[in-house]
């Protein structure tokens, strides 16, 4: 394995390559940052548009040049989120917690540097542990089945459910909503209609992009547009006008990009979690840790660090079932298979051994890309900034717009623009009422593979669940074991912030 | 003001309404739903077919992956689409032929869906781990026949490519195994590498991918480069098993001109070269068929399904 390491340095920097390599991967990088950027238009979308130019590269530019794809999309979806609370995908929703209030306290360049500091390094260190590990992580892979898988997504939910802001109560009440809504539709084992009410809308179940911009962009331009904010009207949005990250700041964000890094990378490794519970899980350990807790969700960079970190966190270890093993672990990776497969290389345990030095190219051309993401990405920045240079009057019916064209371009379905008002609606008194929604994506995004490695596992344990668990299943059976004791701990020291924070509310109260 | 209008028509230019452009069909990128999950051998063969089409078609075909329900999450994405030849279902003979046999399903695969053609087949073989001590597949049936049913074998989805087949098999040997379902052909072949079962049936395009790892016991057809297994047949099983059709079909009301073009533009991969180096590749076969001639043979296949699904539900 090491002679295939030391050999994958001329594959990159023999014959001319090296330059082409880094000007493909910063191509790729502009696209994704492009394209990611814009809300209902995906990563995912995105390379599968650039797919075939890839096939007709040498394996060696056409595959680095999707992971720059691949790269700079994820951290372009993370741009909508901070600026105005549209979330792209899944993985930025925890971005949408103190994106948005930075962005009004004028800190929407501060904000948008964490994200990219905090993402570049976090991926970076995850690349270098991948490319130490591919061995064990492969191992790792293997030990996730059906009931493993099962236990670790019950467990997230309830880890993510008791760090939200709500009370315990609320916030079980978002977690059943959510995992309601996620039965709505075909049950994903045998196909039976469920609370379709015979709509036919409903039977492909509820589409989550449109659920996404609903929940979280809606109520906010509602706000906005209730509270008429007058310096917020006034005030013009300039980027390049702010305020950039010191520092001082950035030192401070360390220990919590570590933490998320140190998350993400270990979630990346159980195949089928991926980056929404790597986001959430480290936004909400960000915040267990913090002497400040109380500041979370009113503009805190540490909130922009956390979850950006965990989710890139994610990207290196994600990649090795598909070079090992040759699964890949959800669509992106999927489509990084089909570019493999299409120069001759089929990815699976004879591609490491025969080829591993390509293997081992690839995983650098990761590294490059991160170092060249951290340049592009920092001067491209103000560029950006050049385009939300607008009155902040102007900001609300842009959101809106890109609300409304968000949900659409997804799927060109007229049905998503409803699914996007019930939810915007229904987010809106959410929010009035003082609901945490968080629960209820959470639930929603993980109750399908949720409900299906249940499934699986009940259909594996045939007649006595308990005794194959026990006997053949002692990882799963310590999870379960554990999930009471985690959740009771995290349950009380949210309640212990709660008060805290509730005492402190109080005592400002009475002082003013 | 003249920077905001300027940054709205950029954007509009690039989501490209489709009421702003105005060309000829296709205009705008087509998005093909595969009904099944990521890295199963549909995953693999539209990757490469997508990726040549364009230069027939004059855009590109963007896969969309909608696994759930055996299927059927997918498919209904497909019929609820507006039939305007932007959303086409990659799928197979199992979903568009059988399921209807077993349950009222949202849509009615033989009159809401119509043919674009068939790009391939594929034979499933019976695969386990290379450390596997089961030599042959009556050395499977005999574990099944040995535990009372409670060998653990895989398929990927209730009614799906390798479900029905493997039910298929499992009532010729009469015998009952434990039948566990996976999201699709990739995360089937983890849960086998795995150990959380012991034997699945799979394509040789995936099955080549695993090289030394796993051992093919049987396939549906010859297969020389697995090392030409034994088929099904010379076993001793009267009839074809486990010949799934890759078909490309469109909303029946896509006006007949786009499919048309559909149709001209799949029939003139068989002759790109391209083409025929990633799917040998692949490992795949070429038999195409063009949508009139599959027609012909859908409804007959979904028939001999019908009694198929009875005897199987029966038992």
């Amino acid at each position: 394995m090491l002679e295939s390491f030391f050999n994958s340095f001329p594959l990159l920097l023999g014959s001319g390559n090296f330059l082409t390599i880094i000007s493909v991967i910063a191509l790729g990088l502009l696209i994704g940052l492009f394209v990611g950027a814009l809300p209902g238009l995906t990563t995912l979308m995105a390379m599968a548009i650039v797919l075939p130019i890839s096939f007709f590269m040498d394996p060696l530019v056409g595959i680095p040049f999707l992971i720059g794809v691949y790269k700079g999309g994820i951290f372009g979806g993370s741009i909508p989120a901070i600026l105005v609370s549209l979330p792209g995908t899944g993985a930025s929703v925890a971005t949408t917690f103190d994106g948005p209030p930075l962005t009004k306290m004028g800190k929407g360049r501060k904000a948008l540097e964490t994200a990219l500091f905090s993402s570049v390094i976090a991926d970076f260190s995850s690349d270098i542990v991948t490319i130490l590990l591919i061995g064990p992580i492969a191992l790792v892979a293997l030990l996730i089945g059906p009931p493993e898988l099962a236990a670790i997504l019950f467990l997230s939910i309830l880890i993510i459910s008791s760090t939200s802001s709500g009370s315990v109560g609320k916030n079980m009440i978002m977690l059943a909503a959510g995992l309601f809504i996620a039965m709505i539709g075909q049950d994903p084992i045998a196909a039976l209609s469920r609370f379709t009410f015979d709509v036919f809308e409903l039977r492909a179940g509820v589409p989550l992009l449109p659920m996404l911009i609903g929940l979280f962009a809606v109520p906010e331009i509602l706000i906005n547009i209730e509270t008429k904010a007058k310096e917020f009207v006034k005030t013009k949005l300039n980027l390049k006008k702010e305020e950039k990250l010191t520092w001082e700041e950035f030192l401070k964000l360390r220990k919590t990009i570590l933490r998320s890094t140190v998350i993400g990378t270990t979630i990346g490794m159980i195949p089928g979690v991926g980056q929404v519970v790597a986001a959430f899980v480290g936004y909400a350990a960000a915040k267990n840790s913090s002497k400040t807790p109380e500041k979370f969700g009113k503009g805190e960079l540490e909130g922009i660090a956390a979850p950006e970190a965990a989710n890139n966190a994610v990207n290196g270890p994600t990649l090795v079932p598909l070079l090992t093993l040759g699964i890949p672990g959800d669509n992106i990776t999927a489509i990084l298979l089909g570019a493999f497969i299409a120069h001759g290389l089929r990815p699976g345990p004879e591609l490491m051994s025969e080829q591993g030095s390509i293997v081992f190219a690839i995983l650098l051309c990761m590294l490059i890309a991160n170092i060249l993401f951290l340049i592009l990405g920092y001067f491209t920045m103000p560029l950006f900034s050049k385009v939300v240079t607008i009155k902040k009057s102007y900001l609300i019916p842009l959101t809106i717009i890109f609300a409304f064209a968000g949900s659409f371009v997804f799927r060109h379905n007229p049905a998503d623009l409803y699914f996007l008002l019930f939810f915007g609606i229904f987010g809106y008194i959410l929010k009035k009422l003082q609901f945490d929604v968080t629960p209820l994506v959470m639930a929603f995004i993980l109750a399908p593979s949720l409900e299906y490695a249940f499934g699986q596992t009940l259909s594996l344990g045939d007649d006595n669940v308990l005794m194959y668990l026990l006997s053949e299943r002692p990882i799963a059976a310590l999870i379960i074991v554990s999930t009471p004791v985690i959740t009771w701990k995290l349950f009380q020291r949210s309640k212990k912030l709660r008060d805290v924070a509730t005492s402190l509310t109080s005592s400002q109260v009475k002082s003013s | 003001m003249n920077n905001l209008l300027k940054t709205l028509i950029a954007i509009l230019a690039i989501i490209n309404f489709s009421w702003i452009a105005k060309a000829d069909y296709p205009e705008k990128p087509i998005t093909m739903v595969i009904p099944f999950g990521p890295g199963g051998s549909h995953d693999l063969n539209a990757r490469v077919f997508t990726s040549i089409i364009p230069q027939y078609l004059g855009n590109a075909i963007i896969v969309k992956l909608v696994p759930g329900a055996s299927g059927q999450t997918g498919t209904a994405m497909v019929a609820q689409a507006k039939p305007d030849g932007y959303t086409l279902l990659f799928t197979h003979n199992y979903v568009d032929q059988l399921q209807h046999h077993v349950k009222k399903l949202p849509y009615k695969p033989l009159s809401d869906f119509v043919t674009v053609g068939r790009l391939n087949y594929a034979a499933a073989c019976m695969i386990v781990l290379s450390k596997s001590k089961y030599q042959s597949v009556q050395d499977v049936f005999d574990a099944a026949k040995s535990s009372n049913g409670k060998l653990k074998l895989g398929h990927s989805g209730m009614w799906g490519a390798t479900m029905v087949p493997m039910a298929q098999l499992m009532s010729w040997g009469k015998v009952n195994a434990n039948l566990t379902p996976f999201k699709g052909g990739g995360p089937m072949v983890k849960g086998l590498l795995a150990g959380d079962v012991e034997a699945v049936l799979h394509f040789p395009s995936v099955i080549k991918g695993q090289g030394s790892k796993v051992r093919t016991l049987a396939c549906g057809a010859k297969e020389k480069s697995l090392g030409t297994p034994p088929t099904f047949e010379e076993l001793g099983f009267t009839g074809q098993i486990g010949y799934m059709d890759r078909i490309l079909m469109a909303p029946a009301k896509t006006p007949p001109e786009r499919i048309k073009i559909l149709q001209d533009a799949l029939s003139k991969l068989k002759d790109d070269k391209t083409f025929k180096k990633f799917m040998k590749r692949l490992g795949e076969n070429m038999k195409f068929m063009s949508g009139p001639d599959y027609e012909k043979i859908r409804a007959e296949k979904s028939n001999n399904y019908k009694s198929l699904v009875k005897q199987m539900t029966k038992g």
